[in-house]
């Protein structure tokens, strides 16, 4: 048996390296069936999720690890999808709401600028561009202050001072080769708790608008005024001198009559005057020119010219004589005249008929004080306050009417305030009104000289020679 | 009364304010001739000699401180007194009038005529204010 064992083995050696080879290859192929194909399945579809195909899915079937390898690849690729996806809409929506904001800036008509925490440019809308004559690019990153220079008045202000807390202002704008613009500025630091490198936001708005239509109104006030003052002047001329030569010639009720209108016309002159005033006042053009008065006669004619008016309300008008020589006083004899004729027609205004106005100086070292008294119905301690207000009328019950415009003391108190006086009030609600400023006399106004160039060269060529 | 009536030149514009003055101050005793404009104003001066000017100083063409100046370039040592005649709210032009001259201004709006007249008559004899007794 053993030679035939050995001579089978000796026979069979070689059919057993084909059957062992075979069995390789077979197992070869199943394993590159079963395991390769997968892997290399896995590092193809991996490689085509890096180039970015999130979409690519790995179809394993092996029903083994591999497979599930395969499918958590899909699943993270899935995810990866998703993800993808919702970054890619945030950053649409980023996007769209960057666009939206830039739109948003550039269409305001106001000037915005941006600064950092350094208060270096990082955003100039398209307003602000054309306020500063500036582009964005050419002053992003650059120091605020050395791009645009405000100033208020002559003074220079920064950006040191309008960031530091909420600031609204009108300022004069110099931009871009140094054109000038008024506008108003509004800034306001941004808070520390926001994250963003935002320091400091300013809103420019271009005043030039309001300053033309400012000047319009302005324009048109006094061209209307001067209108209305012309045929005025002849009206009261004409009643006047018809007035002058008939007085005693016709009888008393003609003469009221027209005195009626004389004085009614005369009423209608203040108000123009006092529109014309008050429109100056706004703009800072009312200009007082400085001259040595003899104060008593300016006084002397604006009380006379109110003296019909009073005698036809039956009001007793008396200006005390001066007590003392009244010393000379460095003023502007119209303007002086309209305070005189404000304060005056209001007390008449309100006095009951049969009551009494009176009229006083006292003279000190320094100053003249001017005292306009009445017995009319007062002024509630409330008003007080507000009574040199503009357009302030006290609403009174025991006044029948608001009589006025409410302009007549604001405007006195801006004459006497440029002369360098004081004006003020002292009522009780019915127990009448007693109004007195005062003006410097002459020495004491030597100083004021200084302030006006014209007044001091009239003195030192000896024209103004006191 | 004065012997010789003192001789004025009214340059005024306005018809109306013109012929006023014009009538109070020749009811007056003054001797007065006027002008409707600068250049016929400034014409008029050129030919004869006033002693008082009353001038209105917005006028139509050559307006009144033109005249003026005009005048005070051709006539520096003239003594012809100048009163402006001015309206409210022209303070600057005032100034002016000044220091081209001009003696004395008077508000149009606020004065009467009759006022008028009685600053010319002050401005005449020399300035002298008007007395400051006690009124009532």
């Amino acid at each position: 048996m053993l030679p035939l064992v050995v001579g089978f083995f000796f026979i069979s050696s070689p059919v057993i390296i084909i059957a062992a080879g075979i069995i390789t290859l077979v197992l070869a192929v199943t394993a590159s069936f079963w395991i390769l194909k997968p892997l290399n399945i896995l590092i193809t579809g991996t490689e085509i999720l890096n180039k970015g195909n999130f979409n690519h899915r790995f179809d394993i079937r092996s029903g083994d690890e591999l497979e599930e390898v395969g499918n958590s690849f899909n699943l993270m690729a899935d995810k990866l999808t998703q993800t993808f996806q919702s970054l890619e809409k945030d950053k649409d929506l980023i996007s769209v709401e960057k666009n939206e904001l830039g739109v948003v800036l550039s269409s305001v008509i106001d000037g915005i600028i941006a600064l950092d925490f350094n208060r270096n440019i990082i955003l100039l809308n398209k307003a602000a561009q054309d306020l500063t004559g500036f582009t964005q690019e050419e002053v992003f990153g650059k120091p605020i202050d050395q791009i645009i220079h405000l100033f208020s008045d002559q003074e220079e202000v920064f950006s040191k001072y309008y960031c530091q807390t909420n600031f609204n202002q009108p300022l004069k704008l110099v931009g871009k080769n140094g054109s000038q613009v008024k506008i108003n500025l509004f800034s306001s630091s941004v808070s520390a708790g926001i994250q963003t490198r935002l320091g400091c936001i300013l809103i420019l708005h271009d005043l030039s608008r309001e300053e033309e239509l400012e000047q319009m109104k302005f324009d048109f006030v006094s061209m209307a005024s001067h209108e209305l003052k012309t045929p005025l002047t002849s009206i009261i001329g004409y009643i006047s001198v018809f007035l002058g030569d008939y007085k005693n010639k016709i009888p008393k009720e003609d003469f009221d009559l027209l005195n009626r209108s004389l004085i009614s016309a005369q009423q209608l002159l203040r108000l123009v005057q006092n529109l014309l005033s008050v429109n100056k006042i706004e703009k800072e053009q009312l200009a007082v020119s400085l001259e040595p008065l003899d104060y008593y006669l300016v006084l002397s004619k604006s009380v006379e010219d109110l003296r019909s008016q009073a005698n036809l309300k039956n009001i007793v008008l008396t200006l005390f004589p001066q007590k003392e020589p009244v010393p000379k006083v460095l003023a502007d004899p119209l303007r002086l005249g309209e305070v005189v004729t404000n304060l005056v027609a209001n007390a008449i205004n309100y006095t009951p008929a049969g009551g009494k106005v009176d009229i006083f100086t006292q003279v000190s070292p320094d100053k003249i004080t001017t005292t306009v008294s009445d017995t009319g119905v007062g002024i509630p301690k409330e008003a007080i306050p507000h009574l040199f207000n503009k357009f302030f009328r006290v609403s009174n019950q025991l006044q029948k009417a608001n009589k006025g415009t409410g302009l007549g003391l604001y405007i006195a108190k801006s004459i006497i305030e440029k002369l360098h006086g004081k004006i003020w009030v002292e009522s009780e609600e019915g127990g009448g009104s007693k109004f007195s400023f005062t003006i410097p006399v002459f020495n004491q106004t030597k100083n004021v000289l200084d302030s006006d160039k014209y007044a001091l060269e009239a003195v030192q060529s000896g024209r103004l020679n006191y | 009364m004065d012997p010789s009536p003192k001789k004025i030149l009214l340059v005024e514009d306005e018809d109306f304010i013109r012929e006023l003055y014009v009538r109070q101050l020749t009811k007056n005793g003054f001797l007065i001739k006027s002008a409707v404009d600068g250049q016929s104003g400034l014409e008029m001066l050129k030919q004869e000699s006033f002693d008082l000017l009353l001038l209105d100083i917005m006028l139509p063409g050559m307006n009144g401180l033109q005249l003026l100046r005009e005048f005070k370039t051709q006539y520096p040592n003239s003594k012809m007194i100048t009163i402006l005649l001015t309206n409210l709210g022209q303070e600057a032009v005032i100034k002016e009038g000044f220091e081209l001259g001009a003696q004395a201004y008077l508000i149009k709006a606020s004065y009467t005529p009759d006022q008028v007249v009685n600053e010319v008559k002050n401005a005449l004899s020399g300035g002298q204010p008007a007395p400051t007794n006690p009124i009532q």
